[in-house]
């Protein structure tokens, strides 16, 4: 029962480092920038779904609305501090991206002040209770966004145009610009995805806690980059695994070796394991 | 461009002669928090604290008819921040005493260099028990780990009588001390530990942990953590049905720990120093004053600034001049009620007071009890 309750758990931590690091490996395949400022993007989606749902006491208002002002910033972010930098070895995009994160960090403690935000009536806070295993509501979103969205996602990629566009761009962006695939086009799309998932995993994160905070992205901004490592760089089927794994090895760490190493020290131990054994990642191509 | 850049070199110089001449006839006393990053909150606390009392000894006339300077410095919760901070307080802003207000780190590291300089200094809420054996001239006016675990373990045993019980740790010097010494005081209350299960300042998601501890069916659950860590956790022990009680300690002590867990709040007992039902005037008129200024509900770390300012302001009154061993003298022999009890220092620098437990009741901390109990209170002495 107990092993079960914490394979669920991890399940749920999983699910909620899917949809941070999809967004990652999307930005990382394309244009091979550690794009650490999308830990930024995921609590600017907590603040600003937050702040709609105090306003309107509508969650169904507050999701898709802070998904799409967070996408919009996140095409931002790419027209405004990446693609001037493009040229540049990938250090300087790096640099720039850490610089962007910790500034929108100290942005959000200016703004909204230090102490952090709370739900005026939290919702989704009622639990439901499965064969004597409690799980919150928010916690079964999450998990069933993730699903779904991550389907919908892969489906659009295999069936649509702009989705095959997208992942020819991946594979050979010289090869795909000369069959006229506008590369530009399928960058804005990718950060106006990925930072609209970032967005959505803020808000289930502070929906579980009741608490927005200026920090709140610092700790999906390396556990993304090691989840994305994991998963082979740019691999998107690997990127979701490898979010399970970590989700459930820190689920039974945190229980079983917890008193000897915390929540992170036990993912990036099992990272260096994994790499030691195939240093190019569970599911890297080559 | 170098134009401009001189004329504001030259105004910042200006600016600076002009304090310097203009802050003859002040008593300096330092003052670090972390007012950025990630313990901005408690440094913004601490510094209304310490503000509140300054103002308040200005208001009754100052220290010997010279209005108190703070001097405040922000050192970002980091021992790298809070280093050049200590020699620039003493060698530049030459203040009379150093007060830390913020965590065990940058106080530890700050705490070596005043007592080189044999400045006092005063820890108004880190607990590291290193940092008042740096020496003679290092105090501090809150609760060592090692006292609120053992009083924790005596609310638990013996005033909540409450046998079985699991611990969640903290991973810091904070949560491991208090674990310390409430698995030292368990024994003598007869309560038998069935579990520790420790997790990171990072971490707000329990689920694991949560799930675990309920297995054990424990009769209470001994938490130590922050108001943003405790939070998250208190709320999601109660959404998975954990009803039995859980204690914490003053990490807890603020109202935003209340806003975050919300009704999961209800019933948390703490131990603390600040006793919001108290009749004492120092109290009261604190946490009014301190509530109408800040604009939010008076918490522990304020108190505590608050309490190591008046201690200062009342040892410079009592030694009569500003000369260090005189103060220091003077602050080792204080006896003063203050807004965080009736306070005194043991030989190593470590207050003496009573624990204040406070319960969360329709939403806000209200009096659940006092532990005065000496065999407890008493810190080392080394």
């Amino acid at each position: 029962m107990l092993y079960l309750e914490l394979l669920l758990q991890g399940l749920i931590q999983g699910s909620m480092y899917a949809i941070i690091a999809v967004g990652l490996t999307l930005v990382y395949g394309l244009l091979r920038i550690l794009h650490v400022a999308h830990a930024g993007l995921f609590a600017l989606g907590g603040y600003v779904g937050l702040l709609i749902f105090n306003e309107t006491g509508s969650l169904i208002l507050a999701m898709p609305l802070a998904a799409a002002l967070v996408g919009l910033v996140g095409m931002a972010v790419y027209r405004l501090c990446y693609q001037p930098i493009l040229d540049r070895p990938p250090y300087v995009a790096l640099i720039a991206s850490i610089g962007l994160f910790i500034a929108m960090e100290e942005l959000f403690r200016l703004i909204f002040g230090p102490y952090g935000l709370t739900y005026k009536n939290p919702p989704l806070q009622a639990y439901v209770n499965l064969f004597g295993i409690h799980i919150r509501a928010a916690e079964l979103c999450m998990v069933g966004a993730s699903i779904t969205l991550l389907g919908v996602l892969s489906y659009l990629a295999q069936n649509t145009r702009i989705g095959v566009a997208c992942r020819a761009t991946v594979e050979d962006p010289e090869m795909a610009a000369s069959f006229g695939i506008d590369a530009i086009k399928v960058r804005y799309l990718n950060f106006f995805i990925g930072s609209a998932l970032a967005a959505l995993a803020g808000i289930f994160v502070s929906l579980l806690s009741n608490l927005v905070e200026p920090t709140m992205g610092g700790v999906p901004s390396y556990k993304a980059l090691a989840i994305i490592v994991l998963g082979g760089l740019g691999n998107v089927k690997g990127t979701l695994i490898a979010s399970l794994v970590i989700g459930i090895v820190e689920a039974f760490g945190t229980i079983y070796i917890g008193n000897l190493l915390d929540r992170d020290a036990i993912a990036f131990a099992f990272l260096i394991i994994v790499l030691m054994i195939r240093p190019q990642g569970l599911f890297a191509e080559k | 461009m170098k134009k401009t850049g001189l004329i504001i070199l030259a105004l910042l110089v200006a600016v600076c002669m002009s304090g310097f001449a203009g802050a003859s006839d002040t008593v300096k006393i330092g003052f670090h928090a972390p007012l950025t990053g990630f313990a901005a909150s408690d440094g913004k606390s601490a510094s209304i604290g310490a503000k509140l009392a300054v103002e308040q000894v200005n208001m009754s006339g100052g220290i010997n008819g010279k209005k108190i300077e703070l001097i405040i410095y922000d050192d970002q919760a980091k021992p790298s921040q809070s280093i050049p901070i200590a020699s620039k307080l003493i060698g530049q802003d030459k203040v009379v005493i150093g007060i830390s207000g913020s965590y065990s780190g940058p106080t530890r590291s700050a705490a070596g260099i005043f007592q080189e300089s044999k400045i006092p200094y005063i820890s108004a809420y880190a607990i590291h028990p290193d940092i008042t054996r740096s020496g003679d001239y290092v105090f501090r006016t809150s609760f060592l780990g090692a006292v609120q675990g053992k009083a924790g373990a005596k609310l638990v045993g013996e005033i909540l009588g409450k046998k079985k019980v699991v611990m969640i740790t903290l991973q810091n010097d904070f949560g491991k001390s208090l674990a310390a010494g409430f698995k030292e005081a368990a024994l003598n209350f007869g309560i038998e530990v069935a579990g520790e299960y420790q997790y990171s300042i990072k971490d707000r998601n329990f689920g694991s942990i949560v799930a675990r501890v309920k297995a054990h069916k424990p009769e209470a659950i001994y938490a130590s953590g922050y108001y943003f860590t405790a939070g998250p956790l208190i709320s999601q022990l109660r959404a998975s049905g954990v009803t039995v009680p859980v204690i914490g300690q003053e990490g807890y002590d603020s109202q935003k720990f209340i806003e975050i867990a919300g009704k999961a709040a209800e019933g948390v007992i703490i131990t603390t120093s600040l006793d919001r039902d108290s009749k004492n005037p120092e109290t009261a008129s604190f946490i009014s004053e301190f509530e109408e200024k800040a604009g939010f509900k008076a918490d522990m770390v304020a108190a505590s600034a608050h309490t190591a300012v008046m201690v200062a302001a009342d040892a410079i009154k009592k030694a009569g001049s500003t000369d260090s061993v005189a103060v220091r003298n003077a602050i080792a022999a204080t006896k003063l009620k203050v807004s965080t009890g009736t306070i005194r220092f043991n030989k190593l620098g470590e207050v003496v007071k009573s624990v204040q437990n406070q319960v969360v009741k329709d939403g806000l901390w209200r009096h659940h009890s006092i532990i005065d109990d000496a065999k407890i209170l008493t810190p080392p002495e080394k």
